[in-house]
């Protein structure tokens, strides 16, 4: 009974890890022709932005989840080199600016002091970021909160680490909201509500990758803000250096 | 004016990357896998190929062992663009990147078609520096 079970899971694996690298066909389709369609002047630009914008997160999704999936399976490895999570984070804003643009989704980038490198993936932490990052601009266009809605990506010291995250106006974001999310995940349609209305994979695929890296999403506050953050340790040998 | 080879398997795909070569100035051919391509390149030899790894029946891998295997087409630039990821496609060619002359390694869902063009354009200038 056992074994029949486990064969299913490795087939249904299997199967998600086709349907997702078969995705990125169509995706990457779609992105094409809106490109082609702003560089001929046959689409309108807010149109071609949108979906290009829109396709680009889905492909990096998917490749977020099957980096995910991997490291899950223990089928990769992550090496680890110095990264600067200033610089990171600088670039994550710069990708994901366009995709809360179209949400109406003010971005910023909250940086307080001077960092030294951690030991980490930067492909990997970029993926997870990125993926947080996603899923978190369209959670905050979807709550029902006053004012302007905007996304932080921080970044600060604290006596235990460095933290880096994301953080917007989620009211309803708690501990152990996280906590059922990261147990419903798979098994309920929305199983975190009170941050997403759809299924929020982005943070579970960015979950997955930090665990990766020996660290996980745990939910914060910074600058007044509400999200959901992982700690770093400075390398000390990086720092003697 | 230039000509590229281009070797992709997907219809659509090849013809936003042929639209956008071809606004650029280039000519180009089309081949959906190895086997039309080496005849494709036989009929006209091109200044630039490129080349998706993953094709049906033979390889883009199986395409370069056999395109380097003639003299006369030996020095023309080679631009992987695949799906494969990065990390995947090093893998997969490997030392093969140097042997083959491969002049870039594209990642096909994130590459624009400006991207393709300028890395099309950048592949002839270090082609014919004049």
């Amino acid at each position: 009974m056992g074994e029949a079970a486990g064969g299913q899971n490795e087939r249904a694996r299997a199967l998600l890890i086709s349907v997702a690298e078969q995705l990125k066909v169509p995706l990457t389709v779609i992105a094409r022709q809106a490109e082609l369609g702003l560089l001929t002047g046959g689409m309108a630009k807010v149109d071609a932005t949108t979906i290009v914008s829109q396709t680009t997160t889905a492909l990096t999704l998917v490749d977020s989840y099957l980096l995910g999936l991997e490291l899950l399976q223990q089928q990769a490895q992550l090496e680890l080199e110095p990264v600067s999570l200033s610089s990171l984070l600088t670039d994550v804003a710069h990708d994901l600016e366009q995709y809360a643009k179209s949400y109406q989704v003010h971005l910023e980038v909250a940086i307080a002091g001077k960092y030294g490198p951690i030991m980490g993936h930067s492909k990997g932490l970029k993926a997870a970021l990125l993926s947080l990052g996603f899923a978190l601009a369209e959670a905050q266009a979807a709550q029902e909160v006053q004012g302007p809605k905007r996304l932080v990506l921080g970044l600060h010291h604290t006596p235990h680490g460095t933290i880096t995250g994301i953080y917007g106006n989620y009211q309803s974001l708690s501990v152990p909201a996280w906590r059922a999310a990261l147990r419903l995940n798979g098994r309920a349609r929305q199983p975190i509500r009170s941050l997403s209305a759809s299924t929020g994979a982005g943070l579970f695929v960015a979950d997955t990758i930090m665990q990766a890296m020996e660290t996980r999403l745990r939910v914060g506050r910074y600058k007044g803000q509400q999200g959901l953050a992982a700690t770093f340790l400075p390398s000390q040998q990086l720092q003697l250096v | 004016m230039s000509y590229i080879l281009l070797i992709e398997s997907n219809g659509v795909l090849a013809s936003l990357y042929t639209q956008a070569l071809q606004r650029a100035g280039f000519r180009v051919a089309r081949a959906v896998g190895a086997q039309s391509g080496i005849t494709a390149a036989d009929k006209q030899c091109p200044d630039i190929v490129i080349l998706d790894i993953e094709l049906a029946e033979h390889s883009g891998v199986e395409f370069l062992h056999e395109f380097r295997s003639y003299s006369e087409w030996q020095n023309i630039p080679v631009i992987i663009n695949t799906a494969l990821p990065p990390v995947r496609a090093q893998a997969v060619l490997g030392s093969l990147q140097r042997d083959f002359g491969i002049t870039n390694m594209l990642y096909k869902p994130r590459l624009t078609l400006d991207d393709l063009v300028r890395t099309a354009q950048q592949a002839l200038r270090q082609a014919n520096p004049q």
